[in-house]
């Protein structure tokens, strides 16, 4: 599923999952996590996120973890998606330190109240922050995306936008 | 290997630091410099100035106080490992001390700068947490002290705030009679603890257990303070069965994390054998009555 890595060998992958329950219906989560406006405030230093053709995003990152700081470019692409309860991402990125690359599924479940997210995916990264950083990345990875749950459920609990649309 | 254009200055007075902190958000104070610049010369780390406190007087100390065991920020790893005073009143320090990196890294890197990075796999954050210690932060706004437990945040993340400087480490004189170990299995390349145990008891009589702190890094992303173990501890006559059923509690409520060389499962597992060992060392460290 990932395509091969660059030349080199300090390339690290590895899987990624994790569940989030969030407290609103599926279809209002499916839609934020598919909506570019709400991707660019919740994803942890995105400075912009466009896209180009349907499904499809260049993006421009600012990561940073404590002192660490890196300003990544890649590009986002959804696939195989049913709505209101799958998709699947891929990431492709490049920036100072490394580049990363992933794939990522994602399931919505129906609970009363609420919806639980499940993710799953791999995630290719190499370059200087694999071979130097590698003891810490995976930890970096749940740190963002912890981030960007509590980004986007602030998101979903705050009032829509009216000048959104 | 070299590092992206930075400025520099030297400082001779924390308040001077704190002017060019509070002019620089995004600059970064050079204590040590054993984790920050080898960060800088991978280019990971690329802050526009370094203020380098290591000129500042009266940052590196190590004295009692008012009942409380005070140590300077800028005070080395070998300084605290060969304080006769605090082999003494405090063993634990002088046991972590000894076991970080190794002599060139103790003789250069500090306990304020390794705190401040708050490196998942650091060793003082183990033995801070199970002191109870309080931190003392300094900046233009006056001084504040904050727990030990509530001083990591996340992976290399504190709860110093920008343009704050971590001045001192505070720990009450343990006393009654207690014990202390440092257990940890040292990375084999980085010296960095794949796991590391710091556990702090007191005792009643014989080997009944009064309090217990158990203080954790290396597992997650941050150190932490393994609740589940020292409840199973507290109150209970210490043997090998009750050692091992709280060890048991080692990694309750953490995110252990893999790398290359240890898996989390991995990591899971040591933290339960390195907890059992490290009481088992407290307890002989005891003194006798």
């Amino acid at each position: 599923m990932i395509p091969p890595a660059d030349a080199g060998g300090t390339d690290y992958s590895m899987k990624i999952t994790g569940t989030q329950e969030i407290k609103a219906p599926r279809e209002r989560i499916y839609a934020a996590l598919t909506d570019p406006l709400i991707l660019q405030r919740c994803i942890p230093g995105c400075e912009s996120l466009e896209e180009t053709i349907p499904h499809n995003y260049i993006a421009t990152m600012k990561a940073g973890i404590g002192p660490v700081k890196g300003i990544f470019k890649g590009s986002v692409h959804l696939e195989d998606m049913q709505p209101p309860e799958h998709y699947r991402m891929i990431v492709d990125g490049k920036g100072g330190p490394g580049f990363v690359k992933g794939v990522g599924n994602f399931k919505l479940e129906e609970k009363v109240g609420a919806t639980v997210v499940n993710y799953e995916g791999e995630l290719q990264v190499g370059g200087v922050i694999a071979s130097v950083g590698q003891r810490m990345i995976e930890a970096a990875a749940k740190m963002l995306a912890a981030q960007f749950f509590k980004g986007l459920e602030a998101e979903i609990k705050s009032p829509p936008d009216p000048l959104q649309r | 290997m070299i590092p992206a254009e930075f400025n520099y200055a030297r400082v001779s007075t924390l308040d001077e630091a704190l002017t060019l902190l509070a002019q620089n958000e995004d600059a970064k104070i050079l204590a040590g410099g054993h984790s920050l610049i080898p960060a800088m010369k991978f280019r990971l780390i690329q802050p526009p100035l370094l203020v380098d406190i290591g000129r500042i007087k009266d940052l590196s100390y190590i004295r009692e106080e008012g009942g409380q065991i005070r140590v300077g920020a800028m005070t080395t790893h070998y300084q605290i490992e060969a304080s006769d005073l605090l082999k003494e009143i405090c063993p634990l320090l002088p046991e972590c001390a000894g076991s970080i990196g190794d002599m060139q890294v103790r003789n250069k890197g500090t306990i304020g700068g390794s705190l401040a990075h708050s490196d998942p796999a650091g060793d003082w954050p183990a033995a801070i947490l199970a002191l109870n210690a309080e931190l003392v932060a300094v900046s233009k706004n006056g001084e504040r002290t904050i727990k030990a437990e509530d001083f990591f945040v996340d992976l290399l993340t504190t709860a110093l705030e920008p343009g704050e400087i971590l001045r001192e480490i505070r720990i009450n004189k343990p006393n009654g009679r207690t014990g202390h170990a440092y257990m940890k299995m040292h990375h084999p390349a980085s010296g960095f603890a794949v796991v590391g145990i710091a556990a702090n008891l007191s005792f009643n009589g014989n080997n009944k257990c009064k309090a217990a702190n158990i203080g954790v890094t290396g597992v997650a992303a941050k150190a932490y303070r393994a609740t589940g173990v020292e409840s199973a501890l507290t109150g209970v006559n210490l043997d090998d069965a009750s050692i091992g059923a709280a060890a048991a509690h080692a990694t309750d409520g953490a995110d252990a994390n893999g790398d290359l060389f240890a898996s989390a499962d991995y990591r899971r597992h040591l933290a339960e054998v390195y907890t059992k060992r490290a009481i088992a060392a407290a307890m002989k460290s005891v003194p006798s009555a």
